[in-house]
């Protein structure tokens, strides 16, 4: 095993992780900063992927305040308003900084500033953006910071356990499998970051990175830390679906398609949005989402079990033109998005839920600070689109302040819990020594499987309870499978079976989550609790890992800025 | 390649150290697979231990590329039905840098010259208030577009020759960054980073067939960018600049 220390230890390169390395780096110049990611550096993760843009409140007329309620109203009254007014308020200093700073060079309207688009959802057009390619420009020009200064590298470092000290009163570093060679690595650090960027990959159809399978989340509840909101998972109405065959399937297609104007279909070749909703088409992505799922289980599917997407009817002409990068990678799958049909169906995207953060990004265990993906409580029921890569760069970089200041009063290295860790390297080491790896596809896709149909979109008490324990059963099975005994060095089939112990964790998080809120908002719909309940007395969930069990508890959302009754004179 | 067919897949495996061993593996079509489910499927079904790297799997992220029948391309958006050859397709790692394991490289000596020849953007000292009016359509919005949409994968740099052969050279992917920054009115070094590039065994080591620009799977023209730069270069020169 290969010892290293660092003073600050970033998980993860998405928004979070990059943006926070920096500030961490300004903060504190004379300390060591270390950024570890099971990839590339700026390569994996979400971030990257971001295609729309980025929510802030600078337009004429705009407001922060106005961006606050969206994003209250859009969350279904139960974010922490604290959090979700640190993102509001934070944004367009951010924003100027991704400009001025990082060299991101946004978009510009007819006068020269920034060109802002409409979203679904908001009251205002805010959402800044690089063409349809934003995560692009973002990942992009942050990792040459990141290159340019004096932070070090641990790239292709999968983080494997959160280890405590002894006394359990502090975190004092991180297990990771250098993937590479296969060995362990110990980093011991003053203070880590948590952005490893959830990542809803247990569902059949999902659009996260292949590299993300929740990792963060599982490492956070078995140290013992709890996570908030786990049933909101947030699916986007329009992944790709073209065949079990390809990894482009559940890939998204941009939500502009439907906002400039696209019909989604049945496999007849019906509008049927416009019978749920007077938006149609432009309805949020939960209402649209659930009305396709009942499409398809009304039979009314198409040849591969979506819907149609139509964009033709706007001129073939115009789509390719203003969807270039949608119309040439349908066209890489040999699809015509322009002017022929393609089958859609709803991806799972984005976890609004994760761990109980503060907005400084701080976490219960002392040490460790959480930011982006990983943490839960902003986006409250729902994610606003645009609010996603807002959340990662603002409190990646609030954290990198954080820990920077941290430094100053934290006490020097600790040593991790010698148990723990000796657990930890012991678990991850035990699927080397069997057999099995060929049944590892198979198991996965019959976790994503169960996951779709009985935990997604249209929820009920009977299909969890057929989850719950078709997931034990799962856990107990990929326990007896094995990742075949060769080499651990640059061993896919091993870090499959480290993903799956994640997700089936992870997966059971989600699913006590949604027995435990009985009643229906945002992203989670109980067919047979569908009523809101009283959004003046809102509770969040919390899941917490004690031993092998998870337990769940209902907390009462304060509303600390703005009531929902307040919210009507608007 | 149709479906129901059955391909032979050559890849080229190995690791860092030992030379790589081309071995066979025949996988039956199912759909129009793109090159990398090809290798997805090889590695769930038959070799469990194969190393290859993707992450975004849409040509966002630039971590899939290989050699695909001798040629570089990003693989999540190539299609088997448009490479293969009579039911054979060769596979092997990115050339020019350090393998990994049989596909996957590590492209820090990639991202290096990058950093080296200055492709990162430098703030002006004027401070945060502000953001530059730029207008749409202006001629400084479009040079500095023109080249911007890069995701960095490598691909023009493996298909560059003198990139091969001459290890100090910035190569396409890095000239063609800096070209964008030249063009970036809001950064402050501008058109002062054309010395730090036109030294000996920069820009100028560059033929100009522009190999790199045939394979940019994002259509990019690197091979323009290092002409523009090469011009700029010599126009400061005749004006004495440094
Ligand atoms: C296709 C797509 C489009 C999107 N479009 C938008 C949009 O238009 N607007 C918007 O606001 N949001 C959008 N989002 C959401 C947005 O991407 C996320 O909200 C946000 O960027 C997540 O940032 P992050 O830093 O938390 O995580 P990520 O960017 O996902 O980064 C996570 C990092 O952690 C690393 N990692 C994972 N596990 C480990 C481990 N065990 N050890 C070490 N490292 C690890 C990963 O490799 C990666 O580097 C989109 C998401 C997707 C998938
Ligand atoms: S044009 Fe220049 S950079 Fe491009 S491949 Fe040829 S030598 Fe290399
Ligand atoms: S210029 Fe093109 S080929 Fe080269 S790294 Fe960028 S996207 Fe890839
Ligand atoms: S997997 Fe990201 S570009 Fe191919």
């Amino acid at each position: 095993m290969i010892r290293l220390e660092t003073d600050i230890l970033i998980l993860g390169s998405g928004g979070a992780g990059l943006f926070a390395a920096l500030h961490a780096k300004a903060g504190a110049p004379e300390a060591s900063v270390t950024v570890a990611v099971k990839g590339l550096l700026g390569k994996s993760g979400c971030t990257r992927m971001v295609q729309g843009g980025y929510n802030v409140a600078v337009g004429p007329g705009d407001s922060v305040e106005r961006h606050f309620l969206d994003t209250i109203e859009g969350g279904g009254w139960i974010n922490d308003q604290d959090l979700a007014w640190k993102l509001v308020e934070t944004a367009p200093a951010r924003v100027r900084e991704l400009e001025n700073q990082i060299g991101c060079f946004f978009d510009r309207g007819p006068d020269g500033g920034l060109h802002r688009k409409a979203f679904a959802g908001q009251s205002f057009d805010r959402t800044v953006h690089k063409g349809d390619l934003t995560g692009i420009e973002i990942i992009g020009r942050l990792a040459e910071q990141v290159w340019a200064r004096d932070i070090r590298r641990l790239e292709d470092h999968r983080a494997i356990a959160l280890l405590p000290d002894a006394a359990g009163a502090a975190l004092a570093g991180v297990l990771f499998i250098d993937m590479r060679s296969g060995d362990f690595t110990l980093v011991r650090a003053r203070a880590v970051l948590l952005a490893t960027g959830g990542g809803p990959t247990m569902y059949r159809y999902h659009t996260p990175s292949g590299d993300k399978s929740c990792d963060g989340m599982a490492m956070a509840l078995r140290a013992g830390l709890p996570l908030r909101d786990m049933e909101m998972v947030q699916f986007h109405p329009t992944g790709l679906l073209a065949g079990p065959g390809t990894r482009m399937t559940g890939t998204v297609l941009e939500e502009g398609l439907r906002g400039a104007g696209g019909w989604l279909l049945t496999g007849g070749g019906e509008r049927f949005m416009l019978r749920v909703d007077d938006r149609a088409e432009r309805a949020t992505r939960d209402i649209i989402s659930r009305t396709m799922i009942e499409e398809i289980r009304a039979g009314r599917a198409t040849p591969h079990g979506g819907l149609y997407l139509k964009m033709a009817h706007l001129g073939p002409a115009r789509v390719r033109a203003e969807f270039k990068g949608m119309v040439e990678r349908c066209a890489d799958c040999g699809l015509d998005l322009a002017g022929g049909l393609v089958e859609v169906i709803p991806s799972a995207h984005y976890m609004m839920g994760g761990v109980v953060f503060a907005p400084d990004g701080s976490t219960a265990l002392p040490g460790l600070f959480a930011a982006g993906e990983d943490t839960g409580g902003v986006h409250g029921a729902n994610r606003l689109g645009g609010n996603g890569v807002a959340d990662s760069t603002i409190f990646g970089g609030i954290a990198g302040d954080t820990m920077a200041a941290w430094l100053r009063d934290a006490s020097g290295f600790r040593e991790p819990d010698r148990d723990l860790l000796d657990q930890a390297a012991g678990r991850a080491l035990a699927p080397l020594h069997r057999n099995g790896a060929g049944r590892l596809a198979d198991l996965r896709d019959r976790l994503a499987t169960l996951m779709w149909d009985k935990v997604g979109i249209l929820r009920t008490g009977r299909d969890l309870a057929d989850a719950e324990a078709a997931l034990a059963d799962l856990g107990a099975e990929l326990a007896e499978t094995g990742a075949g005994s060769a080499s651990p060095a640059y061993n896919p089939a091993w870090h499959d079976w480290l993903n799956l112990e994640n997700l089936i964790l992870v997966s059971r998080a989600i699913l006590l989550a949604a027995q435990t809120r009985q009643g229906s908002r945002g992203a989670h719909y109980r067919c047979d609790f569908p009523e809101p309940g009283d959004l003046a007395a809102s509770s969040y969930t919390e899941v917490r890992l004690q031993g092998e069990v998870l337990t769940a508890a209902n907390r009462p959302v304060r509303h600390t800025r703005v009531r929902p009754a307040q919210e009507t004179g608007r | 390649m149709t479906a129901g067919e059955v391909i032979t897949v050559t890849i080229r495996r190995g690791g860092e150290h030992g030379a790589p061993v081309p071995v066979d593996f025949r996988v039956p079509i199912t759909g129009d697979p793109t090159v990398l489910d090809l290798v997805t499927a090889i590695q769930r079904d038959q070799a469990p231990d194969l190393g290859y790297r993707f992450s975004c799997r849409v040509g966002m992220c630039g971590s899939c590329a290989m050699l695909v029948q001798g040629r570089p391309r990003w693989t999540c958006r190539t299609r088997v039905s448009l490479v293969a050859r009579r039911g054979r397709l060769d596979l092997a790692p990115l050339p020019g840098l350090p393998v990994v394991k049989d596909l996957a490289v590590d492209m820090a000596p990639f991202f290096e010259k990058w950093a080296a020849a200055g492709g990162g953007f430098r703030p002006c000292e004027s401070g945060d208030a502000v953001l530059a009016l730029v207008a749409p359509e202006s001629p400084a919005r479009r040079n500095a577009d023109a080249a911007i949409e890069c995701i960095g994968c490598g691909v023009c740099a493996a298909a560059c020759r003198v990139a091969g052969a001459e290890p100090g050279y910035p190569g396409p992917a890095a000239l063609n960054r800096v070209w964008t920054l030249v063009n970036d009115v809001r950064d402050a070094d501008g058109p002062r980073r054309l010395a730090e590039v036109a030294g000996p065994g920069g820009l100028f080591t560059c033929h100009s067939q522009g190999a790199c620009t045939a394979c940019c799977p994002k259509g990019l023209d690197p091979s323009r960018s290092i002409a523009g730069l090469k011009r700029a270069a010599v126009l400061a020169a005749l004006r004495g600049e440094p």
